[in-house]
């Protein structure tokens, strides 16, 4: 069966750190598409790939209604087929996964029949790739989960930073999720950069959200090394102590 | 099935994804200038039967794919000639497409998409196996075309890698795929038994239901009726179905009974009547989601046209989003329309009520966009924009200056 983990949260609680990390590691097991639904953060670089803007299903989904709209595309293309083999062509093709970039959200007009399109697509691209595992890395607003253009999410973990506001924020994507009508089977709540215990306030703060602590990751020195040299963070020595946070964690998911 | 080739056959094969870590070679695809497929309908004196023929280097000649240095991608083009006393040329592209099943049915094999896009991938399996060369590929395709399409008498293969050669044929297949599309777009509803519908929007509008024509675009502009038809097969009972037109009611207002028995079904019961060609009568309901409305204007009898893209406020006085809220909501509102942009090149687009000689303003780039169709019909002067008047007053006048058809009584609407 495969295993969808999304991963949500605010920028700078280091979600998409974590995200390439478990790709990488999940990667060893079984084959992994890695999703970047996150317009504003960068999973290719985290994961060392190179990027390319032009190749973002957002960009994809605007140049198939431009050309439409200009009469480009041959009437006789079946818009669905077209679509799902441009979607092929923009997977990044890496070593045990593949990286999907989602790109911008929509702009105005209708997208009932694209977002059809692109569902259908991105079922069948995961039917025929055969991969064990989806790893999602989501902005706050998770649109493309609320959208359902993608699948039932397993695990969606939300990180967050030992501050009171981030803890907040993190409750308020719990509750947002809880909204929609997608289906989501655990809600799990990872704790990053924290510098010893977690004071009472926080503690009282999660408590308050109704949000199982799945994890609290130490400060990473190693990993405010690879930042400044802007490295992937996939570079991360083996026993550094994000890496083997992050090993906990889907150890303790049974991923 | 295939004994004598050095891989097996068959429709399980079909759903195969070969990844790059397991790429020997690809032609064509993305990193690949110049790759086209095209089947062509030929005279038999023309065609040597089973014949197979590689042009430029072969699979066991290229250099593969490499981790560290990449390359391994080649142009191509195959091009598949037959013969029949029962084919014509609406078969070519039929026969061209079974190419992308036909490959695929090849284990070790992967194809994608069509025409100049056309991207093929051998794995390394595939080749370590032992097949080492097209012409291979070429005797799979004879096989697989003979047994299932015996209206194919007569066949031959022509595979060519020579990158020159692919660029020189490549400006003919262009010109073919133009001319087929050229066709397609001339399709008219009653060259067609079915029409479809779709309710993809009925989350917002659940009593509309978009009626996909080869006269006319779903109201969102993204479907036309050959998605409506593919979609309908991949899921038929999927939120893009098909229609059987029934009877004929009506030909100038465009009447279908097919049509109105699925209206009455999906609009709930609300609409049972619907008048494909007017804006007036039974005018098709419209969701949220259309590109452009097409709205009275009773001081000129006539209509204007706004598209979602145009925020300013249109001749009379309203902008689109204000005019949207009005006319969406899967209604039936007299003289108001949604509707997808292409259908201004329809020539059944309000064909009951004038068609686009009763259309008196647009924005501008409209004009521009759709100059063309316009000026086929000598109205690109005659239609007055934002730039040209401001109020109705001012657009009454414009159109008494130009002389606008419409108004001078010219326009005979069909009976």
């Amino acid at each position: 069966m495969i295993k969808t983990i999304a991963i949500a949260g605010k920028g700078g609680t280091g979600k998409t750190t974590v995200a390439a990390l478990l790709i990488k590691l999940l990667s060893q097991k079984g084959l992994v598409l890695a999703v970047d639904a996150d317009p504003s953060t960068n999973l290719s670089q985290a994961l060392g790939l190179p990027l390319d803007d032009s190749r973002t299903v957002g960009r994809i989904r605007e140049k198939m209604a431009e050309d439409i709209s200009q009469g480009r595309l041959s009437p006789t293309i079946a818009k669905p087929e077209y679509l799902f083999s441009k979607i092929v062509e923009s997977l990044a093709e890496s070593k045990g996964f593949d990286l999907l970039t989602m790109g911008r959200p929509e702009g105005p007009g209708c997208y009932c029949a694209s977002n059809e399109f692109l569902r259908g697509s991105l079922d069948k691209i995961v039917k025929d790739y055969k991969y064990a595992y989806i790893v999602m890395d989501c902005e706050a607003g998770m649109e493309h989960i609320s959208r359902q253009t993608t699948r039932d999410v397993d695990v969606l973990l939300i990180m967050s930073d030992p501050t009171i506001k981030g803890v907040t924020t993190a409750g308020r994507m719990k509750k947002l999720i809880e909204e929609m009508r997608s289906n989501v089977g655990k809600v799990g709540l990872v704790v990053n950069r924290v510098r010893g215990e977690l004071s009472p306030e926080i503690k009282k703060a999660i408590e308050d959200t109704g949000l199982q602590i799945i994890a609290l990751i130490p400060e990473d020195p190693d990993m405010a090394g690879l930042e400044m040299q802007g490295k992937p963070v996939t570079e991360l020595p083996p026993e550094s102590p994000l890496l083997l946070k992050v090993r906990e964690i889907a150890a303790g998911l049974h991923l | 099935m295939a004994g004598e080739f050095h891989a097996d056959i068959g429709p399980q094969y079909e759903g195969e994804v070969i990844r790059k870590e397991d790429l020997y070679i690809e032609f064509g695809g993305p990193k690949v200038a110049h790759k086209f497929e095209l089947a062509t309908v030929k005279n038999p004196d023309e065609i040597e039967n089973e014949k197979v023929e590689i042009i430029g280097p072969d699979i066991g000649d290229l250099k593969p794919y490499d981790e560290e240095k990449g390359g391994g991608s080649y142009p191509i083009a195959i091009l598949v000639d037959v013969a029949g006393g029962e084919l014509d040329k609406d078969a070519e592209a039929i026969i061209e497409r079974r190419i992308h099943m036909f490959t695929n049915m090849v284990e070790g094999w992967y194809h994608m998409n069509q025409r100049q896009d056309t991207w093929m991938r051998i794995s390394k399996d595939c080749y370590k196996k032992g097949f080492t060369s097209l012409r291979e590929l070429g005797e799979i395709y004879i096989l697989l075309y003979t047994s299932e399409m015996p209206i194919i008498e007569k066949i031959q293969v022509t595979i060519i890698t020579d990158e020159k050669k692919v660029k020189e044929l490549l400006p003919h297949a262009l010109e073919v795929y133009a001319a087929r599309d050229e066709r397609a777009r001339k399709l008219n509803d009653e060259d067609v038994d079915t029409f479809y519908g779709c309710v993809l929007c009925q989350s917002f509008a659940p009593t509309h239901c978009s009626i996909i024509t080869p006269n006319r675009i779903a109201n969102c502009g993204a479907l036309n009726w050959f998605d409506g038809r593919a979609a309908a097969k991949i899921d038929p009972e999927g939120p893009i179905f098909a229609i059987p037109k029934g009877e004929l009611i009506d030909s100038m207002k465009g009447e279908y009974s097919g049509v109105n028995a699925v209206e009455a079904e999906k609009s709930l019961g609300n609409y049972d009547r619907v008048y494909l060609y007017s804006a007036f009568e039974h005018p098709h309901t419209s969701c949220g989601c259309f590109e452009a409305i097409v709205y009275y204007i009773p001081e000129t009898d006539a209509f204007g046209v706004v598209h979602r893209e145009f925020k300013g406020e249109t001749v009379i006085g309203e902008t689109f989003s204000h005019m949207a809220g009005e006319t969406s909501g899967g209604k039936q509102i007299e003289g108001r329309l949604g509707t997808g942009l292409q259908q201004l090149r329809s020539p059944k687009f309000i064909q009951a009520d004038g068609g686009l000689a009763r259309i008196v303003w647009m924005p501008k780039e409209l004009k521009e966009r759709f100059k063309d169709a316009l000026e086929a019909k000598g109205l690109y002067d005659k239609i007055a924009s934002e730039g040209d008047v401001k109020n109705v007053d001012e657009l009454l006048a414009f159109l008494e200056k130009v002389g606008h058809p419409w108004l001078k009584g010219e326009v005979q609407l069909p009976t």
